[in-house]
């Protein structure tokens, strides 16, 4: 299920521009982060990809064939969307949530069949949200109810996932356990696989492929002068996209970076970072810059 | 709410809550202001008309009165459920968008209509309710249909602007209909209040097929969509993702559920609270599921109404209240303590 | 499922609704807009259990000598005494018809507006007979006499009852018809001010009691009225119904307390204020001649009083 998006453009009624002509080719089983500044058009991406909105010019085709071909019902069954925090208005316990995953497959009186209740029984083991199946979402933490989402995203059974930033409320053991579980469906399913992320290690450990986009013009915290980017998005392999010289420019602060075997890492240096100059040597395997 | 809904085990559940209905109507067709006996019931008719009053009770006030009751109960409640899911909210209920200005507007038309035919042409009573109903039930729909295509011009398909259609409507509606009333004369104005105020009357069975019918077929069509309401109540975004149309969804269910109120308005005037706390108090007890929640609303609905007109014929004898105060003097506390347990929740609504 | 084909569907399932429910109902209005219905009882020997629904009725049929045959009456009827003692059948506005039922009438009487028409076709079609009467006007008043008359096999005796009547009438109209026509103003309530219009029997009793409407042909047969309009209408004589017959003295007293903000009418001027026991005038029945007789004094009257005809 490989994407292709040509030519992107995209901007909000009475708005300027916010997506401006992104062209990017995704393989079958690639697993891309979305990342960049606040307001750079992430979610919207996630929005024009999962057919929410409607570009306002260019192309957004799946498996060689466009978004708008796809009817609503057989573009859920190839695309799972999580998108951020939500609580619904009626109360509905996470099992009734990861179940209507099922939607898309059920017939004309609606009922789960064994193959149904076997997605869902699996999804919920694989997020580790079992336990609390029964609970309704309004009783759950952050943290459980994004579980529950991607829960609901797995159960959808599709090629293609979309997550809006999974991992924003997950204490670390769930954000490593969550994209582990998102790196095994890209290898092992052949998953193809969409995040948005503000995390760029997490991204850098995971991810095969970046979008880093830059978005509007800021205010560089250490020159304190207005920077406006030339190129309004990066795209490509990891350790293309993530170079010390792009992060620092797109996000505008000053990293110190290195790599731990071959794990990329940045470490973002503000104000009162202390004097880093100096590395105190804990191993052979880190070199400082 | 532990398990899934598997199908046999909502089958089983329905299948105990006809068998509740069927009971509660049949207890509260052997209750009303006269006494009669179950054995003479079931002697059938006297061979002269008048024999077997008791039979005549049954077949011709109770039994009319308990159905009309039951499918009113039913059409509101089911009404209510989809609505609250279209509009995702718990306070929504059949008449907020613009049915009950819209009926009430029906109403006194008809009424001063009818007079002013009369005294220009001398013809008795105009219509005798039929047209009352008809006007109403016109009414009703036209307003909605103008509520619906109000917001659709302000605002695109959001909710937001359907409800502050709704809101516009009925304020207009509410202005006209106090002009009307400050002209009609002191019978036509008891007409009209009588008629807005909900009362069950006993209607002859051919009227009471067709309308059980319509609403049946209503109700049906709403259960068709229950678990794309079940995903709609995300909002349209999570809903499109999960292969569900919200617009063609939300026309659906404002469709049917406007038109099976319209008829329910046209048959029995403005019976309130039904559509608010029969689901609101279902969903409390068997959680969110529309699957379940639409059917289990429908004929706990049915049997609130047919409890409350028992209740309505009885409690003042001869004399009878008419259903919608019944409906409020227990519909209005269970809603207050609804509202107290709800207003935390409705602050998480986007 | 795409959104034409869907509003289309609903658009035709909406017009096939209202086209049934046309077909349907227009026969339904046609027959009630037809002349008042008396269904079955052509050919009948006297009825032994007789149920009113209107106190005017309960009234005439009391009138015809069949008093003992009533077996019910709505809650409003109050005259003769026996009638106050009968089973009650339920508000005049809200007949019981299980009641109804339960008393084994062969006849039942009541009047043609919404309430009663819908109680009537209850009671009709479980079978008993219905006589729906429209009076709202004297002429109907004597025909209704008539057709009770011909129900109850007491046709003759009804003849009589109407000769009286028009006696009574034509007596109080000769009286008065010599004399100038007083300027009426009949009021039905005063908050907001209420009045008898032109197209009311009501109006009918002032004419023929020597008087005129104050106000002018109206659409309304009751309209309420501007206190400018009020002040205009040059009225002589103010009559007013009373609410109910307790405390008479004491309306008397509140109904010339309001008129006198209006000084400037005759009416006011002269103290020609009536406080009026709304039974006999406002009750279309047997009495009405009293009522009319009532009304006459009221016209002619050179000094105020509370009139109890």
């Amino acid at each position: 299920m490989n994407i292709e998006v040509k030519n992107l453009c995209f901007a909000y009624k009475r708005q300027a521009e916010l997506i401006k002509n992104i062209s990017f080719r995704l393989a079958r089983g690639s697993f891309l982060s979305i990342t960049g500044p606040n307001g750079a058009g992430k979610t919207t991406l996630i929005n024009l990809l999962s057919g929410s909105l409607k570009p306002t010019a260019g192309s957004i085709t799946i498996n060689d064939a466009p978004l708008q071909s796809y009817s609503i019902k057989e573009l859920a069954k190839k695309v799972a969307v999580v998108r951020q925090e939500f609580v619904p208005v009626f109360e509905f316990s996470a099992l009734q949530v990861v179940s209507m995953a099922r939607t898309p497959y059920l017939g004309a009186f609606a009922f789960e069949s064994e193959a149904d209740q076997k997605a869902i029984a699996d999804a919920l083991e694989m997020t580790d949200t079992t336990c609390f199946a029964d609970r309704a979402l309004n009783h759950l933490s952050g943290g459980e109810r994004q579980r529950v989402f991607i829960a609901r995203a797995l159960a959808q059974d599709t090629p293609i996932l979309l997550l809006d930033e999974p991992t924003s409320f997950l204490d670390l053991n769930h954000q490593v356990k969550i994209y582990d579980l998102l790196k095994a469906a890209q290898l092992e399913q052949g998953k193809t696989i969409i995040a948005v992320t503000h995390d760029i290690n997490l991204a850098a450990q995971y991810c095969d492929q970046i979008l880093l986009l830059t978005g509007r013009s800021y205010i560089s915290p250490v020159s304190q002068s207005n920077i406006q980017n030339e190129q309004n998005y990066y795209v490509g392999k990891t350790q293309d996209v993530f170079t010390q010289e792009q992060v620092e420019k797109v996000f505008g602060v000053k990293t110190f970076t290195g790599t731990v075997g071959q794990e990329k890492f940045f470490i973002p240096l503000g104000k009162f970072a202390k004097d880093t100059t100096q590395i105190k040597r804990k191993s052979n395997s880190i070199q400082s810059k | 709410m532990t398990e899934s809904l598997t199908q046999t085990r909502l089958i089983i559940r329905l299948i105990l809550f006809i068998f509740l209905l069927a009971a509660v109507m049949f207890v509260c067709s052997l209750i009303g202001t006269q006494k009669i006996s179950l054995s003479s019931v079931l002697d059938g008719p006297g061979s002269t008309p008048g024999t077997n009053t008791d039979y005549d009770i049954f077949v011709r006030v109770r039994i009319p009165r308990i159905i009309l009751a039951a499918l009113i109960g039913a059409a509101l409640a089911a009404s209510g459920v989809a609505l609250q899911a279209i509009l995702r909210n718990p306070l929504a209920e059949p008449y907020v968008l613009g049915i009950s200005s819209g009926a009430a507007l029906g109403v006194i038309t008809a009424v001063s209509l009818g007079s002013s035919i009369t005294t220009r042409i001398n013809m008795g009573s105009f219509g005798a309710g039929a047209s009352i109903s008809v006007f109403a039930f016109l009414f009703a729909l036209g307003t909605v249909w103008l509520v619906w295509l109000i917001g659709h011009l302000a605002g695109g398909s959001g909710i937001t602007s359907l409800l502050l259609a709704g809101v516009v409507v009925n304020a207009f509606f509410s202005a006209v209909i106090m002009l009307l009333i400050s002209l009609i004369d002191s019978q036509q104005l008891r007409t009209t209040i009588y008629w807005l105020m909900g009362n069950i009357g006993e209607k002859d069975f051919s009227t009471l097929l067709t309308s059980a019918i319509f609403i049946m077929a209503g109700i049906f069509g709403l259960f068709t969509i229950c678990q794309k309401l079940n995903v709609l109540t995300f909002g349209a975004q999570e809903a499109q993702s999960l292969g569900v149309n919200p617009r063609v969804v939300t026309f659906a269910a404002f469709a049917l559920a406007s038109f099976i109120t319209a008829v329910a308005v046209g048959l029995s005037g403005l019976v309130g609270f039904v559509g608010l706390i029969v689901p609101h108090s279902v969903r409390l007890v068997l959680g969110s599921d529309h699957r379940q929640l639409l059917p289990a609303s429908t004929f706990v609905g049915a049997a609130f109404v047919v409890i409350c007109d028992t209740i309505a014929r009885v409690i003042i004898a001869p004399a009878q209240f008419p259903v919608g105060v019944i409906t409020a003097v227990i519909g209005g506390p269970i809603f207050l303590l609804l509202l107290a347990r709800y207003s935390k929740k409705i602050g998480y609504q986007k | 499922m795409n959104m034409k084909k869907l509003f289309a569907i609903v658009a035709i399932v909406f017009f096939a609704v209202v086209a049934i429910i046309f077909l349907r109902h227009g026969s339904e209005i046609s027959e009630s807009t037809a002349k008042p219905a008396l269904s079955k009882v052509e050919g009948m020997v006297v009825p032994r259990r007789i149920v009113s629904l209107s106190p005017n009725l309960t009234e005439i049929i009391f009138a015809l000598g069949l008093g003992d045959k009533i077996v019910a009456v709505s809650s409003d009827c109050d005259w003769p005494a026996e009638a106050k003692d009968k089973p009650k059948t339920g508000s005049f506005w809200q007949p019981n018809t299980e009641v109804i039922i339960a008393s084994k009438p062969d006849l039942v009487v009541c009047e043609t507006f919404l309430q009663h028409n819908e109680a009537a076709q209850v009671l009709k079609r479980a079978g008993l007979n219905v006589l729906s009467l429209r009076v709202e006007s004297i002429n109907e008043l004597f025909a209704a006499i008539r057709l009770i008359g011909q129900a109850t096999s007491c046709l003759e005796k009804a003849e009589q009852l109407d000769e009286g009547i028009k006696e009574q009438l034509g007596q109080i109209r000769e009286a008065s018809s010599s004399l100038k026509r007083v300027k009426v103003l009949w009021v039905i309530q005063t908050e907001p001010v209420r009045v008898a219009g032109v197209n009311t029997f009501v109006n009918e009793i002032i004419e023929l009691a020597g008087g005129q409407n104050a106000i002018a042909p109206t659409g309304d047969q009751y309209p309420s009225i501007s206190t400018e309009a009020i002040s205009g209408c040059g009225a002589e004589v103010i009559i007013q119904s009373a609410m109910g017959t307790q405390d008479m003295a004491k309306q008397q007293e509140s109904a010339e307390k309001f008129w006198s903000r209006f000084a400037n009418l005759t009416a006011v001027k002269n103290k020609k204020i009536y406080v009026i026991n709304p039974d006999t005038v406002l009750r279309l029945g047997p009495r009405i001649g009293q009522g009319a007789q009532a009304v006459a004094q009221c016209l002619r009257q050179k000094d105020l009083g509370a009139i109890t005809p």
